[in-house]
């Protein structure tokens, strides 16, 4: 009976990874989770049970364009900061000066928001953390101490203070060196940027990530970025980009396990002391 | 060396019949293994619970082997078991050429990932989160992170080169054993050049030996670099200060931070 299992997902497995192609995963549109009560499982201390693999289904950090949700139009920048924006942009392919070069073809960790516009990441929960692990960088979110780190303390990622609400994991995030781009055409803040995240989940396997951001030094009015997700799972067809997993291997000595995905070591050297790779005009 | 407290005896001590020695033999190994550390936390499957902020005092980072003080490295007895380290002849002089050029050479002054068992030793703080299925390591230095499988997997087909190498485990009773695998030849084993190659072999025991110490053990095995398998020993100590946390320090930006203050108003 064994051997038949076994003999049937071999079968079964190349038809259900044939059966969706990475053009039918990723979006053209944005779905939007409802915020509300959380119906699916919880872990062991209570928490909404949202770990495994994620990736975006829609954009990149080529752009924020499609991102802004409030204001769609643009970043509401200072004049002052929108020139120095576009002179980024206007360098990316031309880096004449080193803070030209985008700081995450640096293996720079991309910030609190631009990291969920690049590659696929995983969540990972504990009593009193949220863990989020990019391939470049991770974030850690401290639930139930909302008290930030010192002002002095200014990091890539910020200081995240979360709390739960519902189905929404809510993120304070202070601290930030705002030293990251949000996207290769240059958008930034300053380092006295303060930031809300709400990450309001589906049990179904999506979420929505909407990101306030608020700057009395560049912007002219608060700003929302909004980034729609979704679960990766062992049937997400694998493209390095969205889904950077591979499938778990189990001893066969430890019995039957249902198909289970990894990621493998996400150290980001290739480019930490040179110039790194740098994006194709509109690419 | 620490004594390791666990099955450890003088068996010349043992005044038994040599009949009866096998059987001694077979009641304390099975003692050993799954005997219960009393007092330490557990988790939600009654393992021993790692969780934690810990850290060395070893000083193995400044030299495995025993050592006198430097200017740059306080004396230490050394965390090997033995007086020095297997080397093959040619390693032996590579490791020379290592201390030599290691302010340039050693891959922490580049602040690459530290490798293992190097990043467990290193003297900054690293963070244990546990789950059933997984331990991560998440340390101080380089923002870097390990995991370590605890749930039945086996190694991914190889070669893989990874900088902290590929981490599979099982319990044998309290104690967490870890086959490490998977290395590239990047990474060093201290600071005076000690090191390794592609070929490296960790297995590693983590246990706690109260519920604020953990003793880590390592065999390292290279057959390109030692001529046989070696053993480290070092305790680790739970941070317990008063609203510890780790701070973030992607050490590899601090080269190139300068660049990157976020544009002001004033131009140049």
């Amino acid at each position: 009976m064994r051997s038949l299992v076994i003999a049937m997902a071999v079968v079964l497995l190349p038809v259900a990874v044939a059966g969706q192609r990475q053009d039918d995963w990723r979006e053209k549109t944005v779905s939007v989770v409802a915020a509300g009560s959380w119906t699916g499982p919880r872990t062991p201390d209570g928490q909404p049970d949202v770990s495994g693999h994620w990736s975006n289904t829609i954009g990149n950090h080529n752009t924020l364009e499609g991102r802004l949700s409030d204001p769609v139009g643009g970043v509401p920048y200072q004049p002052w900061a929108k020139a120095r924006q576009e002179e980024f942009q206007a360098h990316l392919e031309d880096p004449t000066r080193p803070e030209y070069v985008e700081p995450l073809a640096r293996c720079a960790p991309g910030g609190p928001t631009k990291s969920f516009l690049w590659h696929g990441y995983e969540i990972r929960q504990y009593p009193g953390y949220v863990l989020f692990l990019f391939d470049s960088g991770t974030r850690v979110i401290r639930l139930g101490d909302p008290v930030h780190l010192p002002a002095a303390l200014k990091l890539w990622n910020g200081d995240s203070r979360g709390r739960w609400e519902g189905n929404a994991l809510v993120v304070d995030v202070a601290n930030n060196n705002s030293k990251s781009r949000f996207a290769r055409t240059g958008e930034f803040v300053s380092d006295e940027a303060h930031v809300v995240e709400r990450f309001t989940f589906d049990p179904g396997g999506r979420f929505t990530y909407q990101a306030t951001y608020t700057d009395p030094v560049t912007l002219t009015r608060p700003f929302t970025i909004t980034i729609p997700n979704r679960r990766v799972t062992p049937q997400t067809p694998q493209d390095g980009w969205n889904n950077i997993t591979f499938p778990v291997v189990f001893d066969p000595k430890s019995g039957p396990h249902p198909p289970d995905i990894e990621a493998y070591e996400r150290t980001c050297v290739e480019n930490n002391t040179g110039h790194g790779e740098v994006a194709a005009p509109g690419g | 060396m620490q004594a390791s407290g666990m099955g450890s005896c003088d068996s010349s001590r043992l005044r038994v019949r040599p009949r009866l020695w096998a059987s001694v033999a077979i009641v304390l190994l099975a003692t050993s293994a799954s005997a219960q550390t009393a007092g330490v936390p557990r988790d939600v499957d009654g393992r021993p619970d790692f969780t934690g902020i810990w850290q060395s005092l070893s000083g193995a980072e400044f030299g495995l082997e025993p050592h006198p003080g430097s200017t740059d490295a306080p004396a230490s007895l050394g965390v090997i078991d033995g007086d020095s380290i297997p080397y093959q002849s040619w390693a032996l002089e590579k490791r020379k050429q290592n201390l030599a050029s290691r302010e340039s050479s050693d891959p922490q002054t580049k602040c690459f990932t530290l490798g293992t068992p190097r990043g467990i030793y290193y003297p900054e703080p690293f963070q244990i989160f546990q789950r059933p299925r997984d331990l991560t390591l998440l340390f101080e230095f380089g923002h870097s992170v390990r995991t370590i499988h605890t749930n039945g997997s086996a190694h991914p087909e190889g070669p893989l080169d990874q900088w902290l190498g590929d981490s599979r485990a099982h319990w044998d009773g309290d104690t967490l054993v870890v086959d490490v695998t998977e290395f590239n030849d990047q990474t060093w084993l201290d600071r005076v050049g000690n090191f390794h190659s592609d070929a490296l072999h960790v297995v590693e025991r983590w246990r706690l030996l109260d519920a604020n110490t953990i003793e880590y053990k390592a065999q390292l095995d290279d057959p390109k670099v030692f001529t046989q398998p070696w053993s480290i020993t070092v305790l680790l100590y739970r941070r317990r200060e008063p609203g510890v946390q780790l701070i973030e320090n992607y050490c590899y930006t601090h080269e190139y931070d300068e660049f990157y203050p976020y544009p002001k108003e004033a131009t140049r």
